[in-house]
């Protein structure tokens, strides 16, 4: 009896025993393995739009990235607005960020900057050479990298305007399309439109706003759509609206998916605004290192090239083929002269405003 | 035990329940099966007075921080907005409006699904019921945008009969219409065992005194049914006050509930502190109206006391 007690005693301490080096080693021996993955981490996870934003970047850089380097990417297609807190509130409490790339705004990689919850990214290699647009305005050093510019386009459907294309943001006013206009839900790429067709000038912002406010009032009238990306597609598509303020890009991807969708940059010029990259705090030392080396490939001649045009977008890098239907596009400037036609506010004052113009825009049409 | 008797499976668990758990514990089995709900809504308590504590710091632009200094400027805000103010009476509007029509649609329904004799009209029913369960609110959205579009089902149908078409789609009534069909299942779905619980004797008795259908129905059926409609409405009007996606998806964007406006707050704004204040408010509403319907009707309506019994409800 005692024997049949013993021996199972015996394997349990002996058991016991195992599983407690076991503990005791497990934090070295993942170490050690930590030591031997510290050249490529298991994936890179890179935060992106969806549609044609996620496809060209698969395109230009995420794959051939991953073929180069063997390292799989994931496009996390959460919105880059609600990306933010979780970054932020991950850096903030010491624990690991939930990307390892952030595709963002410039403005909202502006404002994480601010915070301090962006990696430096000083001494990547294909920084030299990029046009002064990619470096980050008001900030020390390269806490984000610009990467393309791109242009709110006046967008109409074809079959609405037989004899051409509107010359005006005034058309987005007029009663005659009364309930088929759409812009941003918070306004972004019209308020600069706004100030210069509501009889203000650029310069006049963010002193004073008070042209741009009374044209979105008289736009409000009007019944404007509001929305965000992948809406203007769906209502262009389905006949919902016939004129928007949105990027080139959707506007593009629809004419290419066959909507009879076209663009212009009317007589008041239209906002030109920049979108980059960046890369949360907190990273263990290896991801963080494939991470730049992500966004360093995003900025060399290929990535550019491929991930730019499939986006129908002036990249950073000079000297790289414009997409043939967008050739002297005025949506697509690469002269100075083209640039004269845009509007562009300062990145400093977009951080520090341009909450409260969502506010304000936000205050109007809720009314 | 006996000597030499094997003991039993069900011995040796008692025995061993004994050791684990002896009987002057038995009393504490009730609490104790109740503390994991109670842990549960504890730490959403928890977390609600986390939101109240960031409610009272404003927004430092110069750092994208919330500021250290305790503040009521983010309540002072959503006072001195009127967009806020909209907003908030929007909501409440909206709640009440999807609430009387709901629970008003819910009635027959679940009335018809507990008391029909037909087996084919109750699965029917409760097919209708239970489909939309299985399909999600963001689904069911998108269902009335293909719908009620401008060239969706409904105009389709119109043009057809030579009709003008309406436009519902994006509108104040579009969300309204989006809502109704949403909660139509919960309300049913907590009417049905009020119905089953009344005896049905009591609405022949009712008729063989000579009362009609819908007399019965009225002064019988309705008052004794009070526990489900009221638990119904309750429910109907809390779930349509923090909604976030009818509003998103069919209100075009110029029909903000609270929560839109508090995502805003959160997201877009990147301004916690205003988010939380407008959660607080949004929790603060909801609980006075549901304070409001116990106070004046009782929490006993809702069969959580039953009359006859020592402090019997209202």
């Amino acid at each position: 009896m005692s024997k049949k007690i013993a021996l199972p005693r015996r394997r349990f301490l002996g058991g016991a025993g195992a599983v407690a080096a076991a503990a005791v080693a497990a934090p070295a021996i993942l170490k050690y393995r930590g030591a031997l993955a510290q050249d490529k981490p298991q994936e890179l996870i890179v935060r992106a739009w969806g549609g044609v934003w996620v496809d060209s970047l698969n395109a230009g850089v995420s794959q051939p990235f991953s073929e180069a380097t063997g390292i799989p990417v994931r496009h996390d297609l959460t919105e880059d607005n609600e990306i933010r807190p979780k970054i932020w509130a991950a850096v903030d409490q010491g624990r690991v960020p939930p990307i390892h790339v952030n595709w963002d705004t410039t403005t909202n990689a502006t404002k994480s900057a601010v915070r301090g919850v962006s990696e430096d990214l000083s001494g990547l290699p294909n920084l030299d050479g990029l046009l002064p647009l990619a470096q980050p305005a008001g900030l020390e050093g390269w806490p984000l990298v610009n990467t393309y510019s791109y242009v709110y386009v006046l967008a109409y459907r074809d079959e609405a305007f037989p004899d051409g294309a509107p010359d005006s943001w005034q058309v987005m006013v007029d009663p005659k399309f009364k309930g088929r206009v759409a812009i941003y839900d918070d306004g972004i790429g019209f308020i600069p439109a706004a100030q210069v067709a509501g009889g203000g000038t650029l310069e006049d912002i963010p002193d004073n706003m008070e042209p741009a406010w009374a044209f979105f009032e008289k736009l409000k009238a009007n019944g404007p759509l509001l929305g965000e990306d992948p809406d203007f597609t769906n209502w262009f598509q389905n006949g919902e609206i016939d004129v928007a303020c949105t990027i080139i890009s959707n506007a593009r991807a629809a004419k290419q998916n066959g909507i009879p969708v076209s663009w212009t940059v009317p007589k008041e010029g239209a906002d030109l605004e920049t979108d980059g990259m960046w890369i949360p705090r907190g990273l263990p030392e290896n991801e963080l290192h494939w991470a730049k080396e992500y966004v360093n490939f995003a900025l060399s001649p290929e990535g550019q090239q491929v991930w730019c045009n499939g986006l129908g977008l002036p990249p950073v890098r000079p000297g790289l083929e414009p997409p043939a239907d967008l050739v002297a596009d005025p949506a697509y400037p690469t002269t100075e002269a083209d640039l004269k036609l845009l509007l562009r506010v300062p990145t400093p004052v977009l951080v520090e405003h341009e909450s409260d113009w969502f506010a304000r825009v936000n205050e109007i049409m809720q009314g | 035990m006996a000597e030499g008797r094997r003991p039993t499976a069900l011995g040796r668990w008692e025995v061993w329940r004994r050791r684990l758990w002896p009987e002057r514990a038995l009393p504490l089995s009730p609490w104790l099966l109740l503390l994991p709900a109670l842990l549960l809504t504890s730490s959403l308590a928890a977390a609600l007075v986390v939101i109240g504590e960031s409610s009272l710091h404003l927004l430092d632009r110069a750092t994208f921080r919330l500021g250290e200094a305790y503040s009521l400027g983010n309540y002072a805000e959503l006072l001195q907005r009127p967009v806020y103010l909209r907003i908030i009476g929007r909501t409440a509007l909206a709640a009440a409006i999807v609430t009387a029509i709901t629970v008003a649609l819910a009635i027959p329904y679940g009335y018809l699904m507990v008391r029909t004799a037909g087996a084919g009209l109750r699965k029917l029913l409760l097919i209708g019921l239970f489909l939309p369960f299985f399909l999600g609110q963001v689904i069911r959205a998108y269902g009335w945008l293909i719908v009620l579009g401008k060239h969706g089902l409904l105009n389709a149908g119109l043009t057809g009969l030579g009709l003008p078409d309406v436009a519902l789609i994006y509108t104040y009534p579009g969300v309204l219409i989006g809502l109704v069909q949403y909660m139509l299942p919960f309300a049913v779905l907590l009417l049905a065992p009020a119905f089953t619980a009344i005896p049905e004797e009591l609405e022949l008795a009712s008729m063989s005194l000579g009362g009609r259908a819908w007399p019965t129905f009225w002064h019988i059926v309705l008052p004794l049914a009070k526990p489900g409609w009221i638990a119904a409405g309750v429910v109907v009007f809390t779930l349509t006050m923090t909604d976030f996606a009818m509003p998103e998806m069919m209100g075009g964007g110029g029909n903000d509930f609270i929560a839109n406006a508090i995502y805003d707050g959160f997201f877009q704004l990147s301004d916690a502190g205003l988010g939380s204040a407008l959660a607080i408010v949004l929790t603060a509403l909801g609980t006075l109206a549901v304070a409001v319907v116990f106070t004046a009707i009782g929490v006993g309506t809702l069969g959580y006391i039953q009359s006859g019994s020592a402090g019997a409800a209202r």
